[in-house]
This record gives structure tokens, C-alpha cells and sequence, in this order.
């Protein structure tokens, strides 16, 4: 659709359009609900919060919106190849490749992200008997940046001017060469702020899980959730800073003329390193914590202590180690050498070990369990073989002269969705069905959680297994059409009717949601009969916990003395709680890198400036702000 | 500081020391960068370009500021306010005389035609050096909020608290100069 508009002629494309009729419509019926139910306040009430369970319910809540946002990019994908020389609708070229940088960036960085942040926000310090985040306030500016960063992600749809580049952003596709439009800049910022918020958040997490732990609950008592939470942001530390600089590079390129990625000295693998030194931690960002879920979910429902505690402590801390040794497994075709790709192989074939052993020990946790079949635990179970099939394959991949023939079809593509989806997006739905109670006082339906839980595996497993064949037939990735030949139509066929399945099993879990809410059985502290320190708390957790401090005497302290008929032994003898405030200032600081960002896209310098100085204003005025000056003596 | 204010104060410490480790990481990262880029094959070399005398005084200032920081510090805990005073004075003074050498430095380099995009070489080393300079930058407009918060009067434990993490950040700012005298410049200099 062509139109004019002050002067301007503006080309809109019919699924921008889409967007924006669809968006309107939506944002009409939300604001109509929020005015005719007087929730404005409410609103407010978490604009300005720094409370942790608040900011937990924020994340997961914009995680959830984000994950239809992508999935919907996934199905457009699907039905783009549902049939051999497809023409659907408008996602050919240009626009596929638009859809499924989106559908990569979106999912990895604004779902899984915030949905494992929020639940790491929400439970570890209840886990830990914390009282909150060991900085509420920078707490609360790691959600707006996160949310700041998405929406500038976001807003390039509306605008025609969607990023093209993969999630990935390869160099030189990605300088401005090759992208001149704004598409890039939209990735680059979105990620730079949103990936800033990450950082402070882990840093926070650490300062928790360090300094923060109740009486006696020592480090090697601590729920294997709360440990791979600690683990996981050591990862983030150091991920997500070199993909910072990765992406500070890569803005000098576009915006200033320096020419790191491209040009006749420049080099277009050093892109791809840096990324890669993120990226790969990355995929153990997203898996850590999920293996943390599993292993508190698996333990409460075979109501058993997990299996190899130590173990299972050490394996994580040992992925995550080697982790950092691997990166160059994306990079086999490169041309690096057999020297490096040998050392890589070897590397990354080593980290089956202690993934290997984790999932050994969640069987022996069964093993002799009391098993009872939750939906948490469902999801549970639906992940170990599903994540052992994507093992494998990764194994197979890491294999570097075979990788030749992977490399870039859809058989890495089966391979990273059986891992990411099985590990990730399972532990995200165990997390979500086992913590609901906690986080909202309700526990959600669990005949809809079966029918979720099924739908979503089968339509899994058969959008997926079906890649890993026409992969190896050399069905390339990132290529919006194939041919009839070589019987690729069929197994095509049933991936997209998979990949609508999952649609349908997310509808279920709305319908839950939904449901819960209207019959709304308000629980108690305890409805799965949980072991860990969470479940001795209300529901939903109140925002001054552990009043009086329980003191913890070993693993699953709650559990045994709940099992002995015995209340846990409390303590006054607390050490200072972390300071909540009510404050706008988050949110303001996230708003002033979104429209710095904004500015240094358009060349808007300007507003870059206004900006920055209203960022540093606002900088100045939370130091004159800051709420330790009522808690500390006065000067004498 | 009474236990309660010592143990916000270590946590604030140690969320700060991880900042600072972050912080390591990004010029780790951007030092890279400038040796695998510099020299770069054609255009601006770094012996030809960068004079001794620049970065002879500008690292004066700049590492000396860290020593009156230090003396600072000190008499504000043997309650010696004056000293005290003088002492982030000169320093945040020693900060702005850097700036001013850095911002020359810049400025004479682009006058000749060595801008960002010339070579690889220009591009790596503006993106640390300057990343570092924004650094120098940020830290004199904190030793003014550190001014004025301390005429406000605020509780004098939490102004040593805002002092002290300061302190830790100059320090780390004045170390990474080191390296990039260490790496960036003396190896063309000498």
C-alpha cells in the first residue's frame, strides 16, 4: 500500500499493514479494559517497583507477549514452506530473510531471556531466603533496559525496516555496505541496551546469591536452581560483554566509517569470532537454568533429595566452563585450520560428559521415587529424552569434516531447536506450571496442563525430527523456497503441520491462564509439597519475606522439618535487608537510551544529545536520591 | 559504620568490583582488537603519528591524579576536610589537564587527516582510547556530584562509601591507561 503523509511517500507492505491494524486494534481493547476496570493504578504501582517477585512478573509477562510475537514469525516460516515453490503471501526474499532474523533474534533474546531472568528474579531469593535482589533499583533498571531494548527491536517492523541479517549479524552483510537501511542499526541498539540490562541483572544475582543467603544456608545447600542461576551469570558477565563490544565495533562500522568487518583490512571473521565467544556461552545461558528447573521440579515430584548433589553442581560449573572452549564449532567451514578444528571438535565433543552425567542423575533421582506425574514434571520428563536426541546430534556436528555437510542446512536447524526448545522453552513451561503458585497464589489448571504439555511435544518433535532428514537431503537453512525433488515436499509438509500444532498447544495454555484466573482457588504456602525454602513462604510470595529468618540446618531443610512435624528454627539475628524504593527513574533512564539509540539510527543527532544529557541528569539526580541516606547515621 | 551500613556497603563493593571485572573484559576485548588490527597496511602508521611528548604528560596527570585521590581519601578519614577537599580538587583538576591532552590529541590527528576511517589502525585505536577518554570524562562529572554531595551534608559513612567506590573506579581507570601506554603507545615509541 502506497500513501502520502506530510509530503512523504510511505510504502507499506500488507503484512506492516497487518501489523499495525492488528497492533491498533489490540492496544484499543487493552487501553478500553485497563480504563473500564480502573487498573491504572496498577499500572503505576509497577512502573516505579523494585521489588523482585514485581519485576520477576514483568519480565515473564513481556517474555510471554514476545513469545507469541515470534512464534507467529515461526509460523509464517512453516507455512512459507509448507509446499515446494510456495508463494505465501508476502514472505519471499527479502522478507523471508526479515522473518527469520526476527523469529532468532526475538526468540533467543527477548523469550528466553526475560522468561529465565523473571524466574530467576522471582525464586532465587525465595529459594535462598533472601529478602530481595541485592540492588532493587539497578534490579529495576536491568528490566527497563531489557524492555526498552525489545521495543526499540520491535518498532523497526512498523517502520518497513525490519533487520535482514540473520540473528547472527554476520559481517559483511551486516555493515552498511551491503545494509544500508536502518535495519541494522534497529538490531545493533536493540540488543546493545537490552544486553546492558542482562549484565546488571547478573551482577545483581551474583551479589544475591553470594552475599544474601539466609542462616546456615550454606553455598553447597543452596537448590540446584539457585546455583545454576549463579553459574549462569558468571556466563552473562562475560558473554554478553564481549557481544557488547562486538556490537560497539560493529556500530562504528555502520555509523563512523571505521572498517573492522569489512573493506580491504578489514575482517569479516573477527565478526564472527566475537559473536561467536558470546554466542556460544549463550546457548548455556539459555540451558543452565533450565537444567536448574528440572532438577529442583524432578526432586519435589519423585520426592527424593537429587540425586548427586556435588556432582550435579560441579557438571554445570564444568559446561559452563568449557563452554567458553568451543565457539569455533560454528565456525568448521571457515577455513581455520585442521589444527583448530580439531581442538574444537575435541572440546566441544567433551562437554557431552558432564551433560551426560546430569542426565544420568536425574533418572537415579526417579529411580525408587515416589513419582507423581504434575504437569512441571510432565514437561520434565518430555525434556530428557527429547534434549538427549539433541545431544546427539550435537555430538554428530562436532565432528568437523561431517560438519562440511551439515553446516548450514536443516539439520542444524533440527539440532539447535531439539536443544534449545527441549532444554529452554520445556524448563521455562516446567518453571512457569511449578512457580505459578508462588508468583500469583493460584495453581494452574492441570487437565489443560496435559493437554499443553502433549500438543507442544508432539508438535515438537514432529516439526523438528523431519529437518534433521531433509537437512541431510541438503536442504540449506535461510532459503525461503526448495524444489520438488528428492522428496522434500512430505517431510516439508509435516514439519509446518508440527510447527501449527505447537501454535495450538500455546492456546491451551492461554485458555489455563484464563481459566485459573476466573475460577481463581487461591492456594497455600505449600500445594506441591516442596522441599526447598520457596514453598514456606505465602503465595503469592508477600513483598516482606522471611519474617522472622528460618534457619537453614542442610539440603532440603524445609522438607525434613516439615517431615518431622517440626517448624524450622528461626533467627532474629538478620543482617541488613536490601533497600526497596518506589521509583521512576528506572524506567525514565531505560527511555533515555531508547531514544538515544533512536537518534544515532536516524542520524538524529540532536536527540542523541538531549538524550545522553538527560541521561546524565537523571544519573546525577538518583545519586542526590539515593534512599541509603535515611538508613545511614546522620553526620555528627 | 555501624554492622548494618558495612554490610550494604559490601555488597555494593562487590557488585562494584564485578562492574569493574566487566569493565576488564571490554578492553580486553578492545586491546585485542587494536594488536590484531595495528599496524594497519596502508595509510597512517602508529610510529609516524603519535608523539612522546603528548602521552609523557598526559600520563603525568593522569597517574599522579591517582595518587591525590589516594592522600585524599586518607585525610578525609583522619577528618583533615580541608586536605581532603584539596585533594579531589586536584585530582578531578589533574583529570580535566588529561582531557584536554586527550581531546588535542584527537583533534591534531583528524586536522591531518587520520580520522576514524582511514585505516583499521585509526578505527581501533580511536574506539579503546576514546572509550577511554569517555571514562575520564564520566569520572570528572562524578567527582562533581561527589562535591556537591558532600557540601549537602549527607551521612558522613555514606559519603565515605560514595568515595570509596569511586576511588576503586579511578584506580581501574588509571590501570588501564597503564596498559594502553604498555600496548598501545610504547611499542611505536620507543
Amino acid at each position: 500500500m502506497k500513501f502520502t503523509l506530510f509530503g512523504v511517500n510511505i510504502m507499506l507492505p500488507s503484512d506492516v499493514l497487518a501489523a499495525w491494524v492488528f497492533t491498533l486494534l489490540l492496544g484499543a481493547v487493552v487501553v478500553f479494559l485497563v480504563l473500564k476496570k480502573k487498573r491504572l493504578g496498577l499500572i503505576w504501582e509497577y512502573m516505579v517497583t523494585t521489588n523482585h517477585r514485581k519485576i520477576g512478573i514483568l519480565y515473564i509477562l513481556f517474555g510471554i507477549i514476545y513469545f507469541f510475537r515470534a512464534g507467529l514469525d515461526a509460523l509464517f516460516i512453516r507455512t512459507q514452506l509448507a509446499f515446494p515453490n510456495n508463494d505465501f503471501w508476502v514472505f519471499q526474499g527479502e522478507k523471508y530473510n526479515e522473518v527469520f532474523t526476527t523469529h532468532g533474534t526475538m526468540m533467543i533474546f527477548f523469550v528466553a531471556m526475560p522468561l529465565l531472568l523473571g524466574l530467576m528474579n522471582t525464586v532465587v531469593p525465595l529459594q535462598i531466603g533472601a529478602r530481595d535482589l541485592a540492588f532493587p533499583f539497578l534490579n529495576a533498571v536491568g528490566f527497563w533496559l531489557f524492555f526498552f531494548g525489545s521495543i526499540f527491536f520491535n518498532i523497526s517492523f512498523f517502520l518497513n525496516m525490519t533487520p535482514e541479517i540473520g540473528w547472527t549479524g554476520y559481517a559483511p552483510l551486516s555493515t552498511e555496505q551491503f545494509t544500508p537501511g536502518a535495519g541494522s542499526d534497529f538490531y545493533i541498539f536493540g540488543l546493545q541496551i537490552s544486553g546492558l540490562g542482562t549484565i546488571f541483572t547478573a551482577l545483581n544475582l551474583i551479589v544475591t546469591i553470594v552475599r544474601h543467603r539466609a542462616p546456615g544456608m550454606k553455598m553447597t545447600r543452596m537448590p540446584l536452581f539457585a546455583w545454576t542461576s549463579l553459574i549462569t551469570s558468571f556466563l552473562i558477565l562475560i558473554a554478553f560483554t564481549v557481544l557488547a563490544i562486538a556490537l560497539y565495533l560493529l556500530m562504528f562500522d555502520r555509523l563512523f566509517g571505521a572498517g573492522f568487518f569489512s573493506g580491504t583490512e578489514g575482517n569479516p571473521i573477527y565478526w564472527q569470532h566475537l559473536f561467536w565467544i558470546f554466542g556460544h556461552p549463550e546457548v548455556y545461558i539459555l540451558a543452565l537454568p533450565a537444567f536448574g528447573i528440572f532438577s529442583d521440579v524432578i526432586s519435589t515430584f519423585s520426592r527424593k533429595r537429587v540425586f548427586g548433589y556435588p556432582i550435579m553442581v560441579l557438571s554445570v560449573a564444568l559446561i559452563g566452563f568449557l563452554g567458553f572452549m568451543v565457539w569455533a564449532h560454528h565456525m568448521f567451514t571457515v577455513g581455520l585450520g585442521p589444527m583448530a578444528n580439531t581442538f574444537f571438535a575435541i572440546t566441544t565433543m567433551l562437554i557431552a560428559v558432564p551433560t551426560g552425567i546430569k542426565v544420568f542423575n536425574w533418572l537415579f533421582t526417579m529411580r525408587l521415587g515416589v513419582i507423581r506425574f504434575t504437569t512441571p514434571m510432565l514437561f520434565s520428563l518430555g525434556f530428557i529424552p527429547s534434549f538427549v536426541m539433541g545431544g546427539v546430534t550435537g555430538v554428530m556436528l562436532s565432528v568437523s569434516a561431517a560438519d562440511f555437510q551439515f553446516h548450514d542446512t536443516h539439520f542444524v536447524v533440527a539440532h539447535f531447536h531439539y536443544v534449545i526448545i527441549a532444554s529452554t522453552i520445556l524448563g521455562i513451561f516446567a518453571g512457569l506450571y511449578y512457580w505459578y503458585p508462588k508468583i500469583t497464589g493460584y495453581v494452574l489448571d492441570e487437565k489443560l496442563g496435559r493437554w499443553h504439555f502433549w500438543t507442544f511435544l508432539i508438535g515438537f518433535h514432529l516439526t523438528f525430527f523431519p529437518m534433521h532428514i531433509t537437512g541431510l537431503e541438503g536442504m540449506p537453512r535461510r532459503v525461503y523456497t526448495y524444489d520438488d525433488s528428492g522428496g522434500l515436499a512430505e517431510l516439508n509438509f509435516m514439519s509446518t503441520i508440527g510447527a501449527f500444532l505447537m501454535g495450538v498447544s500455546m492456546l491451551f495454555a492461554i485458555w489455563n491462564v484464563y481459566k485459573t484466573y476466573k475460577e481463581g482457588r487461591k492456594v497455600g504456602n505449600d500445594p506441591w509439597d516442596g522441599r526447598t525454602l520457596e514453598w514456606s513462604v505465602a503465595s503469592p510470595a508477600p513483598e516482606h519475606t522471611f519474617d522472622p529468618m528460618p534457619v537453614v540446618e542442610g539440603i532440603d531443610s524445609f522438607w525434613f522439618a516439615k517431615s518431622a512435624g517440626k517448624k524450622m528454627p528461626v533467627t532474629d539475628q538478620v543482617r541488613a535487608t536490601p533497600l526497596e524504593v518506589q521509583s521512576i527513574l528506572p524506567f525514565l533512564i531505560g527511555s533515555t537510551l531508547f531514544f538515544l539509540s533512536l537518534g544515532l539510527t536516524f542520524s538524529w543527532y540532536w536527540l542523541s544529545i538531549l538524550s545522553a544529557f538527560i541521561l546524565f541528569t537523571l544519573l546525577v539526580v538518583r545519586s542526590l536520591k539515593d534512599e541509603r541516606e535515611d538508613h545511614y547515621g546522620r553526620r555528627k | 559504620m555501624n554492622r548494618a551500613e558495612q554490610a550494604l556497603f559490601n555488597d555494593k563493593k562487590m557488585g562494584f568490583f564485578i562492574y569493574l571485572g566487566v569493565e576488564a573484559i571490554m578492553f580486553a576485548v578492545l586491546f585485542a582488537t587494536y594488536l590484531i588490527f595495528t599496524p594497519a597496511s596502508n595509510g597512517p602508521q602508529p610510529s609516524e603519528i603519535f608523539e612522546a611528548k603528548t602521552v609523557i604528560l598526559s600520563s603525568f596527570f593522569l597517574l599522579s591524579s591517582s595518587g591525590t585521590l589516594w592522600l585524599g581519601e586518607r585525610a578525609l578519614k583522619s577528618e583533615k576536610q580541608n586536605i581532603f577537599l584539596t585533594g579531589l580538587g586536584i585530582t578531578m583538576l589533574f583529570a580535566i589537564i588529561f582531557l584536554g591532552f586527550e581531546v588535542y590529541e584527537f583533534a591534531s590527528f583528524v586536522r591531518e587527516g587520520h580520522g576514524m576511517g582511514v585505516n583499521v589502525f585509526m578505527s581501533s585505536y580511536y574506539v579503546l582510547v576514546g572509550l577511554h577518554a569517555a571514562h575520564v570524562a564520566f569520572g570528572i562529572g562524578w567527582m562533581a556530584v561527589l562535591f556537591v554531595q558532600y557540601f549537602r551534608q549527607i551521612p558522613l559513612t555514606l559519603f565515605t562509601e560514595k568515595l570509596s567506590i569511586f576511588s576503586y573506579y579511578w584506580h581501574f581507570v588509571d590501570v588501564v591507561w597503564v596498559f594502553i601506554i604498555g600496548i598501545v603507545y610504547l611499542p611505536y615509541l620507543l
